[in-house]
């Protein structure tokens, strides 16, 4: 089904605004176009002209810009036309009627996923890259985005998976050569157990490194720490400013520590609010704030706050009771009642937000957290999940004692690849066994 | 002007296994040879079978083919391939008596209903892209429905002994130059390339100084039907390319036709030149070379492994640089074939080209390599013809690509081509678990009929699937608890499943006595070790192509508020299938027929991926 005729479908939502896309590829799409528009598009490649849509009847449907792409240098590498009609639903429906009204054998409305299937199909991209397309679309983190668009742009050389999808075309390439090439190659079943262990030690190894730099991926997370009655919670308020309806999450009040998600810039952070710092605390207090120390290991950075009543032994315990390093800046607050002569950055509650986040330096914190992190990361959540799902072969292959048995579970193992990061199909395999062997008889 | 139902244009083993069954379908059937002497003729190594060939030749045979009959009739050596490793990829392999097997050959032919025409055909005739005959050189039109076109590498054929160039199909035989024009002018062509290694004369070779390999005789053949071999069988030897012998080829590459690039067009991975083989793999330990009788009164040995297009000076010079060939004589030269072979994505899936009606390409003109892809691609197109013209019921299931190595064949090449000579393995088959040599009758079943067997053969066959059949009837009624298992001293898990003596088979070691102890009942080595492995690969033979663990682990996933509508990846089919039967549960819906593993897999991606996002 999948592949043949004439595919059609509307790429922008069907709903009233200034214009309404269509997409139309296949072999036949100069046969639409001369039908529609009465036109001959053949040398018009990439060249947007402003045109008539004809009724059957010769009535006129709308009139509209109608660009034409010549295979292979298109989308999907077919023909491929789009039409910008008038963004009325209607006159979307009365095209679509029309479609069916011009009587083409295969024209056919498009089946979810098909321009992108046969953008693949012909090697325009990758699979790896029309699921990137996917991503991108319904992204919502920015720095994931990123990391999406570096795989469209650049191609499939960025996944951290492919040093593992070689090492499987590889193994399944030299258990085919044990296999099919029998004239040739010897037979060594323990090799091909210890590699196989190996393998999944490799993939053991990433998925353990990787996993919990994933969940914290693309959020810097910060702790406003300091005595009571220092303003943390005036701090608090105004940076996650809800008034300002940036607030993407509330995670629920607790009664011992508050914590919201905010963007500043583009940039997904969580702040926390503590309970403050002092000799006698009372119990709900103490548990909040005990917990917030426990917590205080998967902190990026702390604003420490203290005004001029801080004492330096209150801070000193709290680098004691916290997991600070040198990951904090400090803040002296209440600049409009007192006067400071340190270098440490100085607030009041008089500062608007903006100015308030500029002085603190927000963004920059996140820079030295998350960008460096996302540098070293090397799978995205997908891969992630992909690499669990090999690994559930692990003990059925490293247990099994007929090769032929290994053989059809590394083939599924190169399937799910396929499946999930591009096709390989059995020329990769016979391309790799006959580098890497000599065969022939 | 005589008119036949079916003409076959060459009598290779495509040629000769599609006359051979439009034949016995009672089609009449013309065979066009240039030289009858020449049928039946091995044109280059002297054996048969092999891993991945014997699968595809033990299909040709229980198709009524004639490729291991007569291979078997002619064999003077056998060997097994992968005995180590389990009967779905064993290979026989036997040595072939060459003069033995065209005369057996064409014994054979003479007796059937198959008309013979020496003479060549020169055009082939068309009326409204729909075949009404062919155009021969001597006898002129011949009229006929259908014509099979099994040229083997004769389209434009040239061969090459270094910067030698001759216009032959092979060796002694002119190339097809006049047909090659419609085809090219028909159908989109390619240009493939192929080499064979010298002959030697066998007194001139020192074997005392080399190690034998011996036949080995352990009632495994080719054939579904054969007995035994009466033949006297004889060894064959191994020697190994040497330091020296790579210099001399290296210093020469000049002066190969394949390096010096006068052929441009592409050659086998798989089967490489030992020119190939010195260049991209070096000197190793050397590259081991299998001397092979041509037959038992020939004086020549094929020594495989050495297939170059060298100079003949240079192919003498580097053959006594080798170990008990260093006074070696030759007789015939290695060289290279260049030939034209048609993209076999020109055809339908059943061989028959899009562009002319009744019109099948079979063999190595479709871009195959090895006597045994010819075989299948002839019988598959003779079947095809007598499905077409007879209207014949057959059971083409059996020709998909997860029930026969046909199938992978076929699949493989009309839908996606060739880009070197295609030879078949057992790697290319997904369903690799099943397809075996020794179920090839099961696979088959629906088709074997009287036509094609003669009543002793079809009562052979029928009486060992009954006999079969009879056997998993008394082991399914046969149940066992964990426990019951555990006192016979069998390890499973002690999950509390029932389980029927067919699925206890696989825990067992599998020989008749301990059979004969554990069930009571008297079974031959052959059936039950058949019976062993369906027991043991039962598991993998329906979700083969996807993960039968994920299937496995989900097979209890809730299926019924789930809208398969919604998964973009499921074919239309299978949409009505699991729209119309509404399964309770992945496992329920793996039932119903049609229903890929993959189909299933895509089902369980969708309902995570969708379960996450609830959650």
């Amino acid at each position: 089904m999948f592949n043949t005729g004439t595919i059609y479908s509307n790429f922008t939502p069907l709903v009233k605004s200034p214009v309404i896309g269509y997409r139309i590829s296949g072999e036949d799409v100069l046969l639409v176009l001369k039908k529609l528009t009465k036109r001959n598009f053949s040398k018009d490649h990439s060249i947007m002209k402003l045109v008539e849509l004809h009724n059957i009847d010769g009535t006129i449907l709308d009139k509209c810009n109608v660009v034409y792409f010549k295979s292979p240098n298109s989308f999907t590498g077919e023909d491929v036309c789009e039409i910008f009609i008038h963004g009325s639903p209607l006159i979307a429906s009365q095209l679509e009627q029309l479609f069916k009204d011009l009587n083409i054998p295969g024209l056919r409305l498009a089946q979810r996923g098909e321009f992108s299937l046969r953008s693949v199909l012909n090697n325009k991209y990758s699979l790896k890259q029309a699921k990137a397309i996917n991503l991108i679309i319904n992204n919502e983190s920015f720095s994931s985005l990123e990391y999406d668009k570096k795989i469209l742009f650049e191609g499939d050389s960025v996944s951290g998976l492919d040093p593992l999808r070689e090492d499987i075309v590889n193994l399944f390439s030299e258990i085919t050569a044990s296999i099919d090439f029998v004239d040739d190659e010897v037979f060594n079943f323990k090799k091909i157990i210890k590699k196989s262990r190996n393998f999944f030690n490799n993939c053991n190894k990433l998925l353990l490194k990787n996993r919990t730099k994933i969940e914290q991926k693309n959020i810097c997370r910060v702790m406003i720490i300091g005595p009571v009655n220092v303003g943390k919670s005036t701090l608090f308020n105004k940076i996650i400013d809800k008034n300002r309806a940036i607030v993407t999450e509330i995670k629920g009040t607790t009664r011992d520590i508050l914590s919201n998600q905010i963007i500043v810039d583009g940039k997904k952070f969580e702040i926390f609010d503590t309970a403050g710092q002092r000799s006698k605390q009372g119990r709900i207090e103490k548990f909040g704030y005990k917990k917030a120390q426990k917590l205080s290991k998967e902190i990026d950075h702390f604003f420490i706050l203290k005004d001029k009543k801080t004492k330096n032994t209150d801070l000193n315990q709290l680098f004691k009771d916290f997991d600070i390093n040198k990951n904090f800046t400090l803040i002296e607050t209440k600049s409009d009642q007192f006067s400071y002569n340190t270098k440490n950055i100085k607030i009041n509650h008089n500062l608007n937000r903006e100015d308030l986040i500029k002085r603190i330096k927000l963004p920059r914190i996140y820079n030295k957290y998350i960008d460096h992190r996302n540098h070293k990361l090397e799978f995205n959540s997908n891969e992630i999940e992909f690499l669990e799902k090999i690994l559930e072969y692990e003990r059925d292959i490293l247990n099994e004692k007929d090769i032929l048995i290994i053989a059809q579970l590394m083939r599924n193992i190169l399937d799910d690849f396929s499946y999930e990061f591009g096709y390989i199909n059995n020329e990769d395999v016979y391309d790799r066994v006959f580098s890497n062997f000599c065969i022939g008889k | 002007m005589e008119h036949y139902d079916v003409i076959v244009i060459g009598a290779g083993h495509a040629g000769l296994e599609a006359a051979n069954v439009c034949e016995k379908y009672s089609l009449k059937t013309a065979l066009i040879t240039k030289n009858k002497s020449d049928l039946g003729k091995l044109s280059c190594n002297p054996s048969i079978g092999g891993v991945g060939k014997t699968h595809i030749a033990s299909e040709v045979d229980i198709l009524g083919g004639v490729i291991c009959r007569i291979g078997d009739k002619s064999a003077i050596h056998y060997r097994v391939l992968n005995l180590s490793k389990g009967p779905a990829v064993w290979g026989v392999r036997a040595q072939i008596d060459r003069d033995l097997y065209a005369k057996n050959m064409q014994k054979y032919i003479k007796s059937s209903k198959i008309e013979l025409i020496e003479d060549e055909a020169i055009n082939i005739l068309q009326k409204n892209n729909k075949i009404i005959g062919v155009d021969c050189i001597n006898a002129g039109k011949i009229k006929s429905k259908v014509v099979i076109l099994t040229t083997g590498t004769f389209l434009n054929g040239k061969i090459y002994f270094g910067n030698e160039v001759k216009e032959a199909g092979r060796i002694g035989n002119s190339s097809a130059k006049e047909l090659a024009k419609f085809i090219n002018k028909n159908f989109k062509t390619m240009r493939l390339k192929t080499g064979t290694p010298p002959r030697i004369y066998t007194q001139s070779i020192d074997y005392d100084i080399l190690d034998p390999q011996l036949s080995e005789n352990n009632g495994i053949f080719l054939s579904y039907f054969t007995k035994q071999n009466t033949n006297k069988n004889i060894n064959c030897y191994i020697t190994k390319t040497n330091n020296k012998t790579h210099k001399i080829i290296r210093d020469n590459l000049d002066k190969s036709a394949m390096y010096s690039g006068i052929i441009k067009s592409q050659g086998v991975r798989y089967c490489p030149s030992i020119e190939d083989k010195v260049t991209k793999f070096g000197d190793r330990n050397g590259h081991n070379i299998f001397l092979e009788p041509e037959g038992l009164n020939s004086d020549l040995v094929y020594p495989n492994g050495i297939s170059n297009s060298l100079d003949k000076k240079i192919q003498l010079k580097f053959l006594r640089s080798i170990k008990g060939l260093e006074k070696c004589e030759v007789d015939q030269f290695g060289y290279a074939v260049e030939y034209d072979s048609v993209d076999p994505r020109e055809l339908k899936n059943n061989f028959e080209t899009k562009k002319i009606e009744n019109f099948f390409l079979a063999g190595q003109i479709n871009g195959t390599t090895g006597y045994e892809e010819a075989a299948g691609q002839g019988i598959y197109a003779g079947i095809q013809t007598v499905v077409k013209i007879k209207k014949v019921k057959f059971d083409n299931k059996v020709f998909e690509r997860d029930n026969s190595y046909i199938g992978v064949l076929v699949d493989d090449l009309t839908k996606l081509g060739v880009t070197e000579p295609y030879r078949m393995f057992t790697s290319r088959a997904e369903n690799r678990l099943k397809l075996r040599t020794d179920n090839s009758y099961e696979r088959f079943a629906t088709n074997i009929n009287t036509k094609i067997f003669n009543k002793t053969d079809y009562n052979l066959i029928n009486k060992n699937i009954d006999n079969e059949k009879k056997i998993i009837k008394i082991l399914e009624s046969l149940k066992y608890s964990p426990n019951d298992l555990m006192k016979k001293k069998i390890k499973v898990k002690k999950d509390g499943k029932i389980r029927n003596g067919f699925e206890v088979l696989k825990f067992l070691d599998p020989t008749t006595n301990n059979f004969k102890k554990f069930f009571n009942i008297t079974i031959n080595q052959k059936l039950l070790t058949k019976m062993y492995f369906d027991s043991k690969y039962e598991v993998f033979y329906e979700r083969e192509r996807k993960s039968y663990v994920q299937l496995n682990k989900n097979k209890n996933m809730n299926l019924t508020n789930i809208d398969f509508n919604k998964i973009p990846s499921l074919s239309r089919e299978i949409l009505e299938k699991l729209n119309k039967y509404k399964p309770v549960n992945l496992n329920d819906a793996g039932k119903i027929s049609g229903i890929t593993p993959s189909a299933l897999f895509q089902i369980i991606k969708h309902k995570k991926i969708k379960g996450t996002k609830v959650a």
